[in-house]
């Protein structure tokens, strides 16, 4: 799958596996913070993450310090996915 | 008892805000669902985890408590709380084989995400606690605010109950033969004599206490049991109107919790029979379906009517005139699944 529309792929399940139905997947900036300023998620929504990439990708983040460098915008954790899925 | 100050009610009908109830809205598919108002009051971060239990019942009692200062507890009333989210938690155990859960399905499928949620939201410290007693959930809460308001003399409680339908549920009670097997409305509910009733979900709340001033009603007496036995509905309604009214006089206005379900008419029919022939009969599960805690939209229509001395036409079940004098007293039965009962008395 090429980067883009791994991309593309990763803003639609993020909206959909946290109900934000307020924010299109588009209109999510590749690298706009996840956290904080920006999208706003806060910490039930990282676990929300870690379990998506699980699901969806085969990826088991089990140091909290690894998740806090891939959940950082739809770049980290695209870059993340790449070098790690499994499925 | 004690006194009620303010009410809100989410439900199939337009009872939310500034209440129109002269309309009946129609049912689908044998279900009355909720209409859901925009949520103004509710952080979006945190709307967007809440199922629709906790949504509706969050959105009908926040208006209540506006004002943190008056409010000394929370206490709800639920049969299942978020049954759709509790389900989705239980599938994802089955279907990621019992790998790594999310927890927002978790958190908002318990009962007392409801209280738990409104207390965290309005920064109450308050009594803080949800009672699941099946279909005498509602009225357990009004026994525990009965209760506390007799130890707390100026204090105001916020109380109310909240069920929801989900899809998993609704099979498991159609299956039960709870609801019709057959095509049916909210608009005909009584003509039809068959088995089971049409499901429907809701959130009513109360904002009660001692005080006589401001209120809209009074809950003069709550009574509840358990019993399958129509002859001990009747002397338990014999005994609850002797303690309250004068020998032979009736309330102004009897609601029944009657659902279409003709194994149930027994026990409405046991009331009617011992309340003065002329009494009206009012109904109020054509509105709101029928669930555990429906016995509180009941409520709240009784003091809908005592507030506005108005009674929407489709709720008159009798052809008994509801005279011009003043609507004073409200007596509601309801019994769910004809083993489980209540009676409650409201007065202006």
């Amino acid at each position: 799958m090429e980067t883009a529309e791994l991309k593309s792929q990763l803003k639609k399940q993020i909206v959909e596996f946290l109900n934000l139905t307020t924010i299109k997947p588009e209109d999510i900036k590749d690298d706009e913070p996840l956290f904080g300023e920006g999208l706003g998620l806060d910490s039930i929504d990282s676990i929300e993450l870690i379990v998506l990439l699980g699901r969806e990708y085969g990826i088991d983040i089990k140091d909290p310090k690894e998740g806090r460098k891939v959940l950082v915008d739809i770049n980290t954790m695209v870059d993340y996915i790449e070098k790690n899925r499994t499925k | 008892m004690f006194y009620i100050y303010k009410t809100s009610c989410i439900s199939p009908q337009s009872s939310y805000g500034s209440p129109a109830l002269s309309e009946l809205v129609a049912s689908a598919g044998n279900k009355l669902m909720a209409q859901e108002p925009v949520y103004s009051g509710i952080p979006p971060g945190i709307l967007r985890r809440m199922g629709k239990a906790v949504r509706i019942g969050i959105g009908a009692a926040l208006p209540l408590i506006a004002d943190k200062q008056e409010t000394q507890g929370i206490i709800i009333g639920t049969a299942n709380g978020g049954m759709e989210d509790c389900i989705k938690f239980l599938n994802q155990i089955i279907e990621y084989d019992e790998g790594k859960l999310t927890p927002t399905n978790f958190v908002q499928s318990t009962p007392n995400a409801i209280a738990g949620q409104l207390g965290l939201m309005q920064s109450n410290k308050g009594y803080n606690i949800t009672h699941s007693n099946r279909g005498l959930s509602f009225e357990n809460a009004l026994m525990d605010v009965d209760m506390l308001l007799a130890e707390n003399k100026n204090a105001k409680y916020l109380v109310g109950a909240v069920d929801e339908i989900s899809a998993y549920n609704f099979r498991i009670e159609w299956l039960g033969g709870w609801y019709k097997s057959e095509d049916s409305s909210n608009l005909n509910l009584f003509e039809n004599e068959s088995d089971g009733s049409i499901a429907g979900e809701g959130a009513a709340m109360f904002l009660a206490g001692n005080e006589k001033q401001g209120s809209i009603c009074r809950l003069t007496d709550i009574h509840f049991f358990q019993t399958d036995s129509a002859g001990v509905v009747k002397e338990a309604l014999t005994k609850f109107l002797a303690k309250h009214l004068p020998s032979g006089k009736s309330p102004d206005l009897f609601m029944s919790g009657e659902n279409g379900d003709r194994r149930m008419q027994k026990y409405y029919e046991a009331c009617t029979g011992s309340l003065a022939a002329n009494t009206p009969v009012l109904s109020f599960k054509q509105m709101c379906g029928e669930y555990p805690t429906a016995s509180s939209f009941g409520a709240w229509a009784a003091c809908e009517i005592l507030r506005t001395q108005e009674i929407p036409m489709h709720m008159l079940r009798t052809s008994s005139s509801t005279s011009n004098t003043p609507i004073s007293s409200i007596f509601i039965y309801n019994t769910y699944k004809g083993n489980q009962h209540s009676f409650m008395l409201l007065e202006k």
